[in-house]
C-alpha cells in the first residue's frame, strides 16, 4: 500500500511535521509538537513503536524502570489526536523543499484486516510456525578471503592464543605488530575465528589507542603528550615535527616513511621531553634537536637494537 | 644505604663491583653499550678475576643518566659516555683514583660530592620498596634471594594462617597505592570471605598517570618483591591464579617481570606445591593496549576477559564478583611490593613510619620543573618542600616556583603557600587534591595554570569511555570553554559555567574518571583565580604559554647578533645584520618559541 500525504496550507507552508523513528525520542518529539498544535506523522519501521528502550530493564545514571518512563508515553501517543502512527513502513520518497514536502511512505503488508484487529495476540500463540527470521543471512566470512600469506599468519596467531574469546585483545596485539595497523579483511576473520560479533571486534580495536584500522608508516614516531613533556614544552615538539613532515598528528607521510603519534607518558618523565621512533627512545629533546634525529630514518628500518639510541648528540 | 651488594656467585668475591643502571632512563642514554665497553676495557685489561659490572634497575636519579656506582667505595657516577670509560677504569681501578669530573655537583654548589650517600637527593630518601633498587641484578633471583627475597613467603607458608597474614597486613596500615588508598588489610579480608569458587587476584600495572613511573621502575628494579607480595597475598585471601596487567609502554619492564616469573618458576617459588606446603599459585601477564581508563578495576577486569574495557557500576565489588564472577582482588604494583617487608619486619614496625592515617613510605616521580628529576621514596608526613627543595634540589635556572600537581588527572595543584603540608592521604584531600599514583608535577613561573587545566581535560576528553554522558559531553564542554579561555575568547561567565558544568560531570557520571574529572580545573581555580581572570580581562598570559595571546620579542639590549635564533627560525622572519641586535616579525611569527630555546643569551623575550 502506498499512502500519499499532502496537506495544503494558505501561506506555503504546511502544519505538519513527520517524525521518522518511533523509539523514545520520537515519541517524545512527536508529543511535544502535537501539543505545540502541529500535525504529526510518526513513521516506524519496525511493527510496533517504543524502540529499544522498550527492550531495557533500567537507564543510567539513574536506574529508573525503562518501561515505567516509557509506556506512559506509549500511550499518550497512540491516544493523541494530533499524531498519526505509521508502523511496519518505510519513507520512499520526499519532493518539495522546507516548509512544503510531499512524502511518500511504502507500508509493508501485515496481512489482517487493521480495522478488525485489537490486538488480543490469539493469533500469534496459536501460528503452528515459529521463529520465521525476518531477515536473510548472508555467509560474510565466505566473501572476505585472505591470500596464503595473510591466512598462514593469521592462524600462527590464532594458534599461540588458542583461539580463545578472552584473548581478543592478544590476538589483536600481534596482527597490529605484524602489519602496523589492523587490516579490515583481517579483522572479519579474527571476529569469524573467535566467534565474536564484529561490532564487538571492531570496538575493541577502535577503544585502545595502540591499534590503528589504516596502514602506518615505516617509522612510528611517538610524542609523549604526558604532564612532565608537557609541562617541558612536548606540545612544541609536537607542533614541530607537523610542520616538518607536513602531517598532522595520526598522519602518515605520503611516502609512508613516518607517522606521526601522541603517546600518554612512556615512563621517562625524568628525561622530558621524550620522542620515540619505533623501538628507539629520545629524551630531552629540542626543536633544534629533532631534524638530525629525524635524519637516520630514511630508508628500510634497521633491526631493532637492545639499546637505543643516544638523545645528546643532537 | 647499605653499602654491601649481592653476589650471585656466592664463591666469588670482588675487589670491585660496578653497578651499573638498566633502567628505562639511563639504558636510553645508552647504558647497555657503557656496560659493554667497561667489560671490553677490563677484560683487556685483565682485571675481569678482580671487578665485576653489575646492571641495576633504576637508580631513581633519572636526570643525571647514565649512572653508575662503584662499590665498595660508594662514589656516584653520572652522565656517562662510552668514550669516558677507558679514563675510568685507567684512573679508578688501576691507579686507585676517581674520577672528579664524572661526579655529581649540586645545582647551587661547584664542590663535587662524590658519594651516593652525600647527595641531598639521596639522603632523605627512606627506602622500603626500593629496598633493593641499584644493588640487585632484577635478572637474577639469587641476588634477590641473597637479600632476604622469598624468606617472608617461606615464613607465612611454614608458620602462618591466612588469617594472621590479613591481621599483620590490617595491623600495619598499609593502605593501597593505586590511587584511592583503600586499605589494603580489609580488602584482602573481604576478598577472603566472599563466597565463590575459585578466586584470584590481579596487579594493576597499567600506570595510566601521565607524569608517574613508580609503578615501571619497581617492576624493572625489583620484579621478584613484586611477585612474593602477590604470593603471599594469594595464600592469604586463598587464591589460585594471578594476573598482571601491565602497559604495553613499557617493554622492558614486561620483560623483566617473564623472566621473574620463569625463575620463580623453576625454583618453586610458583606453580604447584610451593615450597611443599601444598599451597599452589601461578601468574599470566596481560599486555594492556593504551587506554587510561583499563586501569580503573572494573575496566581493567573487563579488559582481561575480552570485552570492551568499560567500567560498570559497583556493587558488586570485584571482592565479590569479579574476573570471570570469581572473587577478585586488585592491587597496585607498589601495594603488592610492600608486603614481603611488612610480613619480615613486622606491622609494628612498619606502622612507626608515617603519620596517624597514612603509614609507611611512598614512592614519587619528581619530574617538570626541578633539578634533581627522579624517583624518590620517602616516609608518609614529608612536607612537600622537603621534596621540591631539598631532594629535588629546588628550581632550575633560578627560576620561581608555583605549584605541585600530585594525583595526575583526578588531581589538583598545591600552590606554594601549602608547601609545608605534611603529605598524606587526608591531608592532600583537603586542599583539594590527591595522593593518586604519586606523580609530583614541579611547576615553574614559565607555566600557565589555564593551560594546566586545558591539558588535563584534553587527556581526560580523550579516555574517557564514552558510557556516560556527562563525562563524555562534560569535559569536552569544559575543555571547549578552556580552549576558548587560553585562545583569549574568555567572558567573565566562563568562570561560573565552568563550576556548573563541573558539579554535573562529577555528580552524574559512573567511574573515577569522570567523578574527578573536574578537579584539575578546580583546584587551579581555587589557587590560581588571578591567572584565568589575566585571561579573560586583560587577554594575558602571565606564564607566557597560551601562543594567541603572546608574542615574542628580542632585547636588543641583550642580543649578541648570533644568528643562532636566525637559522633555527622555521619561517626565517628573524632579521638584522650580523653582530647586531635581531628583530622578529610578529606578524608572521608562529609562535613555535625555537627562538627562545637556542638563545644562549636569554635574549628573546615573550610577553
Ligand atoms: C580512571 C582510573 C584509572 C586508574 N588507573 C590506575 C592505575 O593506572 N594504576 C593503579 O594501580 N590503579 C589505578 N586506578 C585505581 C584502581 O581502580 C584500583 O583502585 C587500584 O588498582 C586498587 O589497588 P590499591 O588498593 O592497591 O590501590 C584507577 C582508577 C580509575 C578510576
Ligand atoms: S565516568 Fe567516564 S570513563 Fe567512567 S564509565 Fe562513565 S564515561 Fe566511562
Ligand atoms: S610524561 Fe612524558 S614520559 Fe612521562
Amino acid at each position: 500500500m502506498i499512502e500519499q500525504i499532502t496537506t495544503e496550507s494558505t501561506n506555503g507552508k504546511i502544519g505538519a511535521v513527520m517524525v521518522l523513528g518511533a523509539g523514545v525520542a520520537g515519541i517524545q518529539a512527536s508529543l511535544d509538537l502535537a501539543e505545540m498544535g502541529f500535525k504529526v506523522y510518526l513513521v516506524e519501521d519496525q511493527p510496533s513503536i517504543g524502540g529499544a528502550m522498550a527492550q531495557l530493564d533500567k537507564t543510567f545514571p539513574t536506574n529508573d524502570c525503562a518501561m515505567c518512563l516509557l509506556s506512559p508515553k506509549l500511550v499518550d501517543t497512540a491516544r493523541h489526536h494530533n499524531i498519526e502512527i505509521i508502523t511496519n513502513a518505510q519513507l520512499h520518497k520526499v519532493d518539495g523543499q522546507a516548509g512544503n514536502f510531499s512524502v511518500t511512505v511504502k507500508k509493508r503488508p501485515r496481512f489482517i484486516d487493521e480495522d478488525k484487529c485489537t490486538g488480543c495476540g490469539t493469533c500469534t500463540t496459536n501460528c503452528p510456525v515459529r521463529n520465521i527470521a525476518h531477515f536473510e543471512e548472508v555467509d560474510e566470512i565466505g566473501q572476505v578471503q585472505l591470500d596464503e600469506e595473510d591466512s598462514q599468519t593469521l592462524q600462527e596467531i590464532l594458534t599461540r592464543h588458542e583461539a580463545e574469546r578472552a584473548a581478543v585483545i592478544s590476538v589483536l596485539q600481534d596482527v597490529n605488530a605484524h602489519y602496523r595497523y589492523l587490516p579490515e579483511d583481517v579483522l572479519r576473520h579474527v571476529a569469524h575465528a573467535l566467534k565474536l560479533p564484529l561490532s564487538q571486534v571492531y570496538g575493541i580495536a577502535t577503544f585502545y589507542n595502540s591499534f590503528s584500522l589504516v596502514p602506518r608508516g615505516r617509522y612510528v614516531v611517538r610524542v609523549c603528550m604526558g604532564t612532565a613533556c608537557h609541562v617541558k614544552g612536548g606540545h612544541r615538539i609536537l607542533q614541530a615535527l607537523e610542520r616538518t613532515l607536513a602531517i598532522p598528528a595520526g598522519g602518515t607521510t605520503e611516502d609512508k616513511n613516518f607517522s606521526l603519534e601522541e603517546v600518554r607518558c612512556l615512563g621517562c618523565c625524568g628525561l622530558a621531553p621524550v620522542i620515540t621512533i619505533n623501538e628507539d627512545l629520545y629524551g630531552s629533546v629540542t626543536q633544534a634537536k629533532l631534524p638530525k634525529i629525524l635524519d637516520r630514518y630514511q630508508g628500510e628500518p634497521v633491526a631493532a637494537e637492545t639499546t637505543t639510541a643516544g638523545a645528546d648528540d643532537g | 644505604m647499605a653499602e654491601t651488594t649481592a653476589s650471585s656467585d656466592a664463591s666469588k668475591t670482588y675487589r670491585a663491583e660496578l653497578l651499573i643502571c638498566a633502567g628505562t632512563g639511563c639504558v636510553s642514554n645508552r647504558s647497555f653499550k657503557i656496560r659493554d665497553a667497561l667489560e671490553a676495557e677490563i677484560r683487556q685489561r685483565g682485571l675481569d678475576d678482580e671487578v665485576r659490572v653489575v646492571t641495576t634497575g633504576c637508580q631513581g636519579f633519572c636526570a643525571q643518566g647514565p649512572i653508575m656506582i662503584f662499590q665498595p667505595d660508594g662514589i656516584f657516577y653520572q652522565m656517562l659516555t662510552e668514550e669516558d670509560v677507558p679514563l675510568l677504569v685507567e684512573e679508578h681501578l688501576i691507579k686507585g683514583r676517581p674520577v672528579e669530573k664524572l661526579m655529581y655537583v649540586p645545582p647551587e654548589g661547584d664542590e663535587v660530592v662524590p658519594k651516593l650517600s652525600d647527595i641531598d637527593f639521596f639522603r632523605k630518601q627512606r627506602l622500603v620498596v626500593l629496598r633493593n633498587r641499584g644493588l640487585i641484578d632484577p635478572e637474577k633471583i639469587d641476588e634477590y634471594i641473597a637479600r632476604d627475597g622469598y624468606r617472608a613467603l617461606a615464613k607465612v607458608l611454614t608458620g602462618m594462617t591466612s588469617e594472621e597474614v590479613i591481621e599483620v597486613v590490617k595491623a600495619s596500615g598499609l593502605r593501597g597505592r593505586g590511587g584511592a588508598g583503600f586499605p589494603t588489610g580489609i580488602k584482602w579480608g573481604l576478598t577472603r570471605q566472599a563466597e565463590g569458587n575459585g578466586k584470584c587476584i590481579i596487579c594493576n600495572a597499567d600506570e595510566g598517570d601521565p607524569g608517574a613511573f613508580m609503578d615501571r621502575s619497581i617492576i624493572e628494579s625489583d620484579p621478584h618483591a613484586v611477585l612474593e607480595g602477590m604470593a603471599i597475598g594469594a595464600y592469604a585471601i586463598g587464591a589460585k591464579n594471578g594476573y598482571v596487567y601491565i602497559r604495553e609502554e613499557y617493554p622492558l619492564a614486561m620483560q623483566r617481570l617473564h623472566i621473574a616469573i620463569d625463575q620463580a618458576r623453576e625454583y618453586g617459588l610458583l606453580g604447584e606445591d610451593i615450597l611443599g606446603s601444598g599451597f599452589s599459585f601461578d601468574l599470566a601477564v596481560h599486555r594492556g593496549a593504551g587506554a587510561f581508563v583499563c586501569g580503573e578495576e572494573t575496566s581493567l577486569i573487563a579488559s582481561l576477559e575480552g570485552r570492551t574495557p568499560e567500567p560498570r557500576i559497583r556493587p558488586p565489588f570485584p571482592a565479590q564478583s569479579g574476573l570471570w564472577g570469581q572473587p577478585t582482588n586488585i592491587n597496585n604494583v607498589e601495594t603488592w611490593a610492600n608486603v614481603p617487608v611488612i610480613i619480615s619486619r613486622g606491622a609494628e614496625w612498619y606502622a612507626s613510619l608515617g603519620t596517624d592515617t597514612s603509614k609507611g613510605t611512598k614512592v614519587f616521580s619528581v619530574v617538570g620543573k626541578v633539578n634533581n628529576t627522579g624517583l624518590v621514596e620517602v616516609p608518609m608526613g614529608i612536607t612537600m618542600r622537603e621534596i621540591v627543595f631539598d631532594i629535588g634540589g629546588g628550581i632550575p635556572d633560578g627560576k620561581q616556583f608555583k605549584a605541585v600537581q600530585t594525583g595526575g588527572p583526578s588531581g589538583g595543584c598545591i600552590p606554594e603557600s601549602l608547601l609545608d603540608l605534611p603529605i598524606d592521604y587526608e591531608r592532600l584531600m583537603e586542599v583539594g587534591s590527591i595522593m593518586g599514583s604519586g606523580g609530583l608535577i614541579v611547576m615553574d613561573e614559565d607555566t600557565c595554570m589555564v593551560d594546566i587545566a586545558r591539558y588535563f581535560l584534553d587527556f581526560l576528553r580523550s579516555e574517557s569511555c564514552g558510557k556516560c554522558t556527562t563525562c563524555r559531553e562534560g569535559i569536552a564542554a569544559m575543555h571547549d570553554i578552556l580552549a576558548d579561555i587560553c585562545a583569549g575568547q574568555g567572558e567573565p561567565e566562563h568562570i561560573d559555567l565552568l563550576g556548573e558544568l563541573a558539579e554535573a560531570v562529577s555528580d552524574a557520571s559512573l567511574c573515577a574518571l569522570g567523578g574527578t574529572a573536574p578537579n584539575p580545573v578546580l583546584s587551579t581555580l581555587r589557587h590560581f583565580r588571578d591567572e584565568y581572570e589575566a585571561h579573560i580581562r586583560d587577554k594575558k598570559c602571565p606564564a607566557g604559554v597560551c601562543r594567541a595571546l603572546i608574542t615574542y620579542r628580542i632585547d636588543p639590549d641583550k642580543c649578541k647578533g648570533c644568528l643562532l635564533c636566525t637559522k633555527a627560525c622555521p619561517e626565517q622572519i628573524i632579521r638584522g645584520e650580523a653582530k647586531k641586535p635581531q628583530t622578529i616579525d610578529t606578524e608572521a611569527c608562529i609562535k613555535c618559541g625555537v627562538c627562545r630555546e637556542s638563545c644562549k643569551f636569554d635574549a628573546v623575550l615573550v610577553e
